[in-house]
């Protein structure tokens, strides 16, 4: 039966080599190669990027400068200060993390991984992509109408988010929330196409646990972000309505409750940083592996806590709420929950630790960027302790205390595991090998510049300072020369990192244009997708010589082997 | 320009089609957009007794004569169903056709209905009950809608005998937007 | 609507024997009891009558239409399990926020025995106990005995201003105007002590100046805005 699927299969795809369709850009917009629509969101994603981190650029420049005009923004009244730190998060999260860690790594790597030949649904893939592009044009749009962008916060919490009459963005308002809707609905039929096919299209062979753990990492991902977002669509639609057609769902005095609000979007909210947590950690864990040479320390370990982080992640959401008025013994049992979340986090890091240790390390560019992730994500993850005691949070709630903590912990996540997993899978998707120099330099000068923006914001979150403010010279407690001098610090060192970013987009340029060629397996890895070539066709490998696996992923330094790894699809 | 269908999508490590797989998947996610909306008015009407003199103007025999007809046309489609498992493509067509009937007349029955209640001054912003009367129904509206337009595809596909297995999987879609009904019409039109 | 009566409700889907029609009149059945069960109910006042038909009986029919149209019953078991998982995490989030939402007297939560604590500690019990005498004293401890302009000045002004007063403070520097040089004669022509304490407690931008000179007011009381102008008077060369 195996052999009439793959004859019918053969004889469709020399059709199609005939009948190769529109060439050019049509081909492109209408593609439904999952590695081409990876590519649109890769890039896609990465310039919305560019975008949040312009925008952190002027409103820091704002902060350290206080009145300034901004070069290449202008002076920042304190509504734009609004506009841009609610769509510097918006972006960073919804079309930044999630684009490039889930849609774009999760439909180029979880077809080649799993040795099929497509996404089982390519054409809700494209959907899913098309939906996408549309919430970004809304974004974008919503950034120049009449009223500006939307300032609300990322959070966007009512009654400010829901009457135009506080927010002083009617427009504006409307449309983020319509961008944002629309990206979840995105990112619903991606993640229907992932888990179905890790699910059911797996190569002959590969049981559940020779599944490398990104592959696992981003379904879960999928999985967790599905059953958490609907309450939020059913809150946002409700928030969509009061914007616009003048309901009370979240109105007091009309029977609503603001508070609901908090509570859906948290619900959705706590889970969806675990959403974007588990495929860095599953991009982490491949390079780790690959450049110790050595076998995950325990892969049924990562993938159980990974689905306890997923589960737990459910019961965590009003630490956020700490002082919202909700009853303290309600916070109790929050503060409790959010505790034991660190535990299988820990775990995780444990198990990464235990892999590098006796391996044989290579100290690639990928490799730096993961074991950069390890250092600072676990810096995040500790100050998360302070946070999620509801006593110690009374005071570092709103403060730059949490800010701090979160870029701790979501730096690592969108920017250093993008770096880790664009630089190690380079080679494959574009068949030449990056400048190891310029990623080296890229590297330092990314990650030594962010410890200097951050660390400043926790020391100024513990001294009181608070966020969403867009002067402290406003404020005397806070506007004294050594406040001020940690805030010019933390924008000089922004200036640094991205300075040293043009180094990486040149070596992106120049390693496509004229890197060194890459083979089929130039790291010596042993899944799937390193045993077709560089970049794969289309179909990744020949109708007829679609892999079969007969062992795990990670399966390094074998005693009885000459070579120190050990191919999935290798006969034995 | 042709799209060959990819190797995976005929794969099934489960043993479940990927198809039926998928509407599973996508049957959990409404189970939370829909459980979520619900759960949320649930809290409010708890909290608020005093909506019980707006809700008692929803109109029961209205509902009830709905849920009638969303209950019927769940049998034809899983009647349909049957065919298509018989391989009768014309006969599932048709009867997938009645289901879309059903569907219109649902549509039509709230249509009059809502106009009758908006023209009576029970509008979306009369009272926060009656928000949530129109955002729960309308959103099972929608699905209501988009059910009925991807069943029209798939009886255009069945009757010319193709893609038969579809005809199970519009229905299982068909059968939960009945189900949901199934508890809405209790929370608006009964207990009240 | 009939081809094969006798065949008509009868399903053989992959072995498994279901009697569509035999399951649709059940559920019309339900249908009629769930409806005419309030109607009983709400006449003889039986409320529990009134959910028990309306919503016990929505779950039987759910159950019939899920297991039976849908098939669930025969599905594999992973599949059961993700929809019973997405059910069940409903059922926790409204529990996990009903305690919360439910209570909408306005504050959503008010901890009683603090604030009765609070009320008796200002009620001028000095020797009180509970956190309310403790807050008051505490409170009075935390207020600096005295007022320094100098210090001020140092704190909220010398960033902009200066620590001497001549408009170079660190974060004046990129200023547009840049912020007032107290020391050059040529920033008093026009200027006089009245107007300074204006600026200092409304902004400049009060009369006609830059709004990147916030007003101070709120900071201050009277006597303490009266010193803190001298302070900046002491800069004015004579």
């Amino acid at each position: 039966m195996a052999d009439t699927v793959v004859d019918v299969h053969h004889d469709a795809h020399a059709h199609d080599d005939h009948h190769h369709g529109p060439s050019g850009i049509i081909k492109y917009l209408w593609s439904t190669d999952h590695k081409i629509i990876a590519m649109q969101y890769m890039f896609t994603g990465m310039a919305m990027g560019i975008l949040g981190g312009y925008m952190a650029y002027v409103f820091r420049m704002q902060l350290a400068f206080p009145g300034i005009s901004v070069p290449g923004f202008g002076q920042v009244s304190p509504g734009q200060y609004n506009a841009l730190i609610t769509n510097h998060g918006s972006i960073m999260i919804f079309w930044l993390a999630m684009p490039v860690l889930i849609a774009a790594f999760g439909n180029y790597l979880i077809p080649l991984m799993i040795g099929a030949d497509d996404m089982v649904f390519p054409r809700i893939n494209r959907l899913s992509f098309q939906v996408f592009f549309v919430s970004v044009l809304i974004l974008l749009a919503s950034l120049f109408v009449e009223g500006g962008g939307f300032g609300g916060a990322w959070t966007s919490y009512p009654p400010l988010s829901s009457e135009a009459e506080f927010n002083l963005t009617n427009l504006g308002s409307t449309l983020w929330l319509t961008a944002v809707a629309l990206e979840f609905v995105a990112f619903l039929l991606g993640g229907i196409n992932f888990i179905t096919t890790l699910m059911n299209a797996r190569a002959p062979g590969m049981k559940a646990y020779d599944i490398p753990l990104v592959c696992w990492m981003i379904v879960i991902a999928s999985i967790l972000f599905m059953l958490s977002v609907g309450p939020l669509i059913a809150g946002a639609v409700m928030l969509l309505f009061d914007q616009t057609l003048n309901t009370g769902f979240y109105d007091p005095a009309r029977g609503g409750d603001p508070i609901l609000w908090q509570h859906l979007f948290w619900f959705f909210g706590h889970p969806e940083v675990y959403v974007v947590l588990l495929p860095a950690i599953g991009i982490t864990i491949e390079v780790i592996a690959t450049f110790s040479r050595k076998k995950i320390f325990g892969y049924k370990m990562v993938l159980y806590t990974a689905v306890a982080t997923g589960v737990l992640s459910f019961f965590v959401w009003a630490h956020h709420q700490f002082i919202a008025g909700i009853d303290p013994r309600m916070a109790n049992v929050f503060t409790i929950t959010t505790l034991l979340i660190s535990v299988p986090i820990a775990e995780m890091l444990f198990v990464m630790i235990a892999t590098l240790y006796g391996g044989s390390i290579r100290f690639t560019t990928p490799m730096l960027w993961a074991l950069a992730f390890m250092a600072e994500f676990l810096i995040g993850g500790v100050t998360g302790i302070f946070l999620g005691a509801s006593g110690a949070d009374i005071y570092f709630h709103d403060t730059y205390f949490v800010l701090a903590h979160f870029h701790y912990t979501f730096f690592p996540i969108a920017i250093i595991g993008t770096f880790c997993g664009f630089t190690y899978w380079f080679p494959k998707m574009f068949g030449k090998m990056m400048n190891e120099t310029l990623g080296k330099i890229h590297f330092w000068g990314t990650v030594i510049p962010f410890n200097f923006i951050f660390i400043p914001l926790f020391v100024l979150g513990m001294g009181g300072q608070h966020r969403r403010i867009y002067n402290f010279q406003h404020f005397p407690e806070l506007a004294g020369p050594e406040m001020y001098n940690l805030r010019q610090t933390a924008t000089i060192a922004l200036l640094v990192m991205i300075a040293f970013q043009l180094v990486f987009f040149a070596n992106v340029i120049m390693s496509m244009i004229k890197g060194e060629k890459a083979g089929k397996n130039p790291w010596k890895a042993n899944s799937l997708e390193w045993t077709t070539e560089s970049p794969p066709p289309h179909g990744n490998w020949p109708p007829d010589q679609m892999p079969v696996v007969y062992r795990g992923p990670y399966e390094y330094g074998h005693p009885d082997r000459e070579e120190d790894y050990w191919p999935q699809d290798e006969p034995a | 320009m042709g799209h060959a269908r990819p190797l995976a999508t005929s794969r099934s490590a489960t043993g479940i089609p990927t198809g039926r797989l998928a509407v599973w998947w996508i049957l959990a996610s409404e189970v939370v957009i829909f459980g979520g909306l619900l759960g949320v008015y649930i809290m409010h009407r708890l909290g608020h007794p005093e909506w019980a003199e707006a809700a008692s103007h929803t109109q029961t025999w209205v509902g009830a004569i709905n849920t009638f007809v969303l209950l019927t046309s769940s049998f034809t489609a899983v009647l349909a169903h049957q065919a298509a498992e018989k391989g009768d493509g014309k006969k599932a067509a048709k009867l997938l056709g009645m289901t879309i009937l059903g569907a219109l007349t649902f549509l039509v029955i709230k249509s009059l209905e809502w106009t009758n209640e908006i023209s009576h001054g029970y509008t979306i912003t009369a009272n926060t009950f009656w928000s949530f009367y129109y955002t729960a129904a309308g959103l099972h509206a929608l699905h209501v809608i988009a059910g009925a337009i991807i069943m029209g595809v798939v009886a255009f596909d069945a009757y010319r005998g193709r893609e038969l297995h579809r005809v199970e999987l519009i229905g299982i879609y068909w059968h939960f937007v009945d189900v949901v009904w199934i508890f809405l019409f209790p929370l608006l039109y009964i207990a009240k | 609507m009939s081809e094969n009566n006798e065949h008509q409700g009868d399903g053989h889907d992959g072995g498994h024997h279901v009697n569509y029609f035999g399951i649709y009149i059940t559920l019309i059945i339900l249908f009629l009891i769930s409806v005419a069960g309030p109607e009983v109910g709400d006449r003889f006042g039986l409320h529990w009558l009134t959910l028990v038909t309306a919503f016990g009986i929505a779950l039987v029919k759910a159950n019939l239409v899920i297991n039976n149209f849908m098939h669930l019953r025969w599905e594999k078991k992973l599949m059961k399990w993700v929809l019973a998982t997405s059910v069940i995490l409903m059922l926790l989030m409204v529990a996990g926020i009903s305690p919360d939402v439910l209570n909408h007297e306005g504050r959503n939560w008010q901890n009683l025995a603090a604030q009765a604590a609070v009320e008796r500690g200002l009620g001028g019990d000095d020797h009180g106990e509970g956190e309310g005498a403790t807050v008051a004293e505490g409170a009075a401890e935390a207020a600096p005995a005295g007022f320094s302009a100098a210090s001020s000045f140092g704190t909220v002004c010398a960033t902009c201003h200066g620590a001497g007063g001549q408009g170079d403070g660190p974060a004046g520097a990129a200023l547009t105007p840049p912020p007032a040089n107290f020391t050059d004669p040529a920033f008093w022509e026009g200027r006089d002590r009245d107007r300074v304490v204006t600026v200092i407690r409304d902004g400049a931008a009060a009369v006609g100046g830059s709004a990147l000179m916030a007003p101070w007011g709120a900071l201050y009381t009277e006597e303490q805005l009266e010193q803190v102008a001298d302070y900046v008077m002491s800069f004015r060369p004579n």
